[in-house]
């Protein structure tokens, strides 16, 4: 256990600096159990990166402790060789600046006593203390301007449906104009009409906006809508039975990479009605079915 | 507050004049001196020296105002504490259950032999039955703050403070707020008790001297005026309420 623990102290200052998202060697559990892991992973930034995976397959997890909602995670986390996750980085001796996230959760996360400018300022405040009164307020101003809640902005989230909650919620997250945006399950709760309309705006704020973005969700469609590469993550972490298995199969690195590539340069509207979106979502709702089958033989 | 003021304002002049019918047909009826006409008991009070009713009853506000700003003082940090960590919880929640049953007025001669007569014992009294009601509902109302809202704040970088100032604070305020509005009612009703002693102002001693003075008149402008600080009171909470609960009602 010590020596495990020490193995994973040295693999967190051991991250390549200058890459994209980086896991070494992550677990992550809860009361000692873990849900997931070990991961290694690699992605190029900027892009947006969905995760699929069944429910206890610990998606939400790797957000978390991306979040730095996770202090106790094993391996290491990092972006652009910054460790994630609320560790301090050495940072200050190396003059580093910690990474900025933007974070938006399935219910959306906004303060209630707060309206929804005053929301994205009180987050733009914690995030960036350095800059100007003014130029925070103008920030916030303009991306609820953009996400379409302009004359809303006195409103508190009470007054709000869901849609527009998230859309705040959203805001809030570009508004800090983060190094990393995690987004877990953050349209699950709306239907299906007010989700689509999400998704064309949260595309179309990256695109204003690019940077990494990790997008957990459990809809196969909306993974390869919205993602340039899809991440599929197996059920449950994997014990050194599984592991060997799940190396001798697709999965390398603790869980599976789709490419999306060719989906991610089409044009929103024409992704639901192109043939590599059949096939995509196809392939994936069988991969998941034999995820699922795999483990339930153990 | 009520959507349309206008109308809530008319409905509750209309209760009052009501009110005041019923009693002038009571004290016509009756006709003792135990109720005087509302005609009387007005002319009683328009008599008053202002300057000494002011006295009276800025007296007895201010011992309120001391008792539930002891009690905030005294109650918001185990409230709080409650609310956020279980093992504080876990020790405090037996004392507080079994002290909260407890009628607190029953603690009154208690409260005359440690704080002795003086203004000390009022306010303590105020205090001591709001302290309770407060220390449970801070603990509620920081209970019921949903987890992600500390999380997206976590991830932001907040630190201790700043998850304080902008989350556990206003949950704590606002369940604070209605439970002030709730229990003012109680320690309004022993601030009467307590103003029967050791001393001679307040709206307490006012009464109870025009009763001793078989003045009943004056006494019973002295209920009136004691009903009308009580209802300021109430709107101030009310208003307060208003103002920094918008996200709520």
């Amino acid at each position: 256990m010590i020596e495990q623990a020490a193995a994973a102290r040295q693999a967190r200052w051991t991250v390549t600096p200058g890459a994209g998202f980086a896991a070494r060697g992550f677990t992550a559990g809860y009361d000692g159990v873990p849900v997931i892991g070990p991961l290694d992973l690699d992605l190029p930034e900027p892009g947006i990166y969905t995760v699929l995976g069944p429910s206890g397959s610990g998606k939400s997890t790797l957000l978390r402790a991306a979040a730095g909602l996770l202090p106790d995670y094993g391996g290491s986390l990092a972006l652009g060789g910054r460790p994630l996750g609320g560790r301090k980085s050495g940072g200050a001796a190396n003059g580093q600046a910690a990474v900025r996230v933007g974070f938006v959760p399935q219910n959306y996360g906004l303060l209630p006593w707060q309206t929804a400018v005053r929301n994205i300022r009180t987050a733009l405040r914690i995030a960036r203390p350095e800059e100007p009164r003014a130029v925070r307020e103008e920030a916030a101003a303009r991306w609820l301007e953009r996400v379409g809640l302009g004359g809303l902005e006195r409103r508190y989230p009470r007054e709000l449906s869901g849609g527009q909650q998230q859309r705040v919620a959203i805001a809030r997250a570009f508004a800090v104009r983060p190094d990393l945006l995690l987004l877990d399950e953050p349209f699950s709760a709306l239907d299906a009409v007010t989700r689509e309309g999400l998704q064309r705006l949260l595309l179309g704020s990256w695109r204003a906006q690019p940077s990494t973005m990790l997008f957990v969700t459990h809809d196969v469609e909306e993974a390869v809508l919205l993602g340039r590469r899809i991440l599929l993550l197996p059920e449950g972490a994997s014990t050194g039975d599984d592991r060997n298995r799940a190396e001798a199969s697709m999965y390398t690195g603790g869980l599976l990479q789709i490419d999306n590539e060719a989906l991610a340069g089409l044009p929103f509207e024409d992704k639901r009605d192109s043939e590599k979106f059949q096939e995509q979502t196809r392939a994936l709702r069988g991969l998941l079915r034999e995820g699922r089958g795999t483990t339930h033989e153990s | 507050m009520n959507p349309d003021p206008g109308r809530f304002v008319l409905r509750l002049l209309a209760v009052f004049a009501a009110l005041h019918a019923l009693w002038a047909l009571l004290a016509a009826l009756l006709h003792r001196d135990m109720l005087p006409s509302p005609l009387a008991v007005y002319r009683a009070l328009f008599a008053l020296d202002g300057g000494e009713t002011l006295l009276h009853i800025g007296t007895s506000l201010g011992r309120v105002f001391a008792g539930i700003g002891l009690a905030l003082l005294l109650g918001l940090l185990p409230g709080l504490l409650m609310g956020r960590s279980p093992r504080w919880n876990q020790l405090l929640d037996p004392i507080v259950y079994l002290t909260y049953p407890v009628p607190k007025i029953a603690l009154l001669p208690v409260a005359m032999l440690f704080l002795g007569l003086g203004e000390a014992s009022k306010i303590g009294m105020i205090a001591l039955i709001l302290v309770f009601q407060i220390i449970i509902s801070v603990r509620d109302g920081v209970k019921a703050i949903p987890a992600n809202t500390y999380e997206v704040l976590t991830s932001l970088g907040a630190g201790r403070m700043e998850r304080f100032l902008h989350a556990t604070l206003p949950g704590a305020l606002s369940s604070m707020l209605s439970t002030l509005r709730i229990s003012l009612g109680t320690a309004f009703s022993v601030l009467f008790f307590t103003e029967i002693y050791g001393t001679e102002h307040g709206m307490g001693y006012f009464i109870m001297d025009a009763w001793l003075r078989l003045d009943y008149a004056e006494m019973y402008a002295g209920i009136l005026l004691f009903s009308a600080a009580g209802f300021a009171l109430f709107l101030l909470v009310d208003l307060i309420e208003h103002r920094f609960m918008k996200w709520r009602a």
